[in-house]
């Protein structure tokens, strides 16, 4: 049996989506998971926990079309203090357009750095409108996936996986539109305040 | 406006370029995005995080001819451009749009630009392709009409500029 430790290399980790798609990576995985979170004083303790597990599952949002600098910091000091056996690294990516295949430049990343430093490369789960999806009915199919990505990792029969929400592209721009006009009126913003063109 | 936002200094602009302007984001303190979405839903357009990032968006927006100069790591820009170009989504309004056919976020002010990418560093074929793969989801997002992407080794990017100031002061 293998073990999986997650990853969470969000910059908003306590608070971020990625620690609920993390949690329910571990509702589903049969393995025994322990969940991590990337901060700025633990990387060396991270790498060295790595030897422990069979796999690896980082979990990050898209930032600026790539992976978040949290992460590529993180990589940085890995690269420098490789485990002396290395688990399997899949991922799991969510940006916030409908597309799930907007991240995959992020993939390709992970994938280069596992082949450059001898990491095997397991599964990729890409997570399309992932800012919101989870607080939709359009959560089952999302749960659905993870469901088989969980799985693909357990019986060690990798592959790549996605999901996004099941409607027209317009259609998700008007309900985007919706949910970050509720966001911003939170915190007292109109949607005409939050439309402004000026720059500071 | 022509801006160069580079990780590093850049012997060429100790000479006098009176139309260029010159970031090194090396001697800035610029802190990473938080993730916070402030700039979309609290202080529309400006980042809640007060440091010299803020000095630099609102020009990376206002210029119509720019080149980033940046080491590359994995495929991607090395920590300091790419901390900055996280730090740069203040330019954008939280609202998507269509463009293209895809999803994207609809831009504030953002001047169409013309841009040349050099990218530094021993880098290999696979990395160049994932880098080339990056920029043209950057164009999307950062408003390029056009771009070019240029490698080079580290020791070879003083005189990369150099050619590209050339070209743009002709």
């Amino acid at each position: 049996m293998g073990n999986v430790m997650i990853i969470n290399a969000s910059p908003r980790a306590p608070k971020s989506n990625s620690k609920e798609y993390a949690k329910l990576f571990a509702q589903y995985c049969q393995l025994q998971t322990e969940y991590c979170e990337v901060k700025k004083s633990n990387h060396l303790e991270l790498c060295h926990m790595m030897a422990g597990f069979s796999d690896v599952l980082f979990v990050f949002p898209l930032y600026a079309d790539s992976i978040p600098v949290t992460l590529l910091n993180f990589l940085k000091t890995l690269e420098a203090n490789l485990p002396q056996t290395k688990p399997t690294i899949s991922v799991m990516i969510n940006c916030g357009f409908i597309e799930p295949q907007q991240n995959d430049t992020a993939v390709a990343m992970l994938q280069l750095f596992c082949r450059k430093n001898g990491f095997p490369f397991g599964s990729a789960f890409k997570i399309g409108s992932g800012e919101a999806i989870l607080t939709t009915p359009f959560r089952i199919f999302l749960k659905a996936k993870m469901k088989k990505f969980s799985t693909s990792i357990q019986n060690r029969k990798y592959g790549t996986f996605q999901v996004t929400m099941p409607i027209s592209k317009r259609m998700f721009i008007a309900a985007s539109s919706s949910y970050w006009e509720n966001y911003g009126k939170k915190h007292g913003i109109s949607k005409e305040e939050m439309s402004t063109m000026q720059i500071e | 406006m022509k801006l160069v936002l580079s990780d590093r200094n850049l012997d060429v602009f100790q000479e006098h370029h009176p139309t260029f302007d010159f970031i090194d984001l090396s001697k800035l303190q610029i802190s990473n995005c938080v993730g916070c979405f402030g700039c979309w839903t609290k202080t529309p357009g400006k980042c809640v995080i007060r440091d010299d990032a803020v000095n630099v968006y609102p020009r990376i927006a206002a210029s119509d001819r720019i080149m980033y100069v940046s080491k590359l790591q994995y495929g991607g820009y090395d920590t300091v451009m790419k901390t900055m170009l996280e730090r740069s989504i203040p330019v954008q309004q939280a609202f998507i749009r269509l463009l293209h056919g895809e999803t994207h976020h609809i831009q504030r002010n953002v001047v169409p630009k013309e841009a040349v990418i050099i990218g530094y560093g021993n880098t290999s074929s696979e990395e160049k392709q994932i880098f080339r793969h990056l920029v043209e989801r950057n164009a999307k997002n950062m408003c390029f009409e056009r771009y070019q992407v240029k490698f080079v080794a580290e020791n070879e990017v003083e005189q990369a500029v150099r050619n590209e100031v050339a070209v743009w002061e002709t």
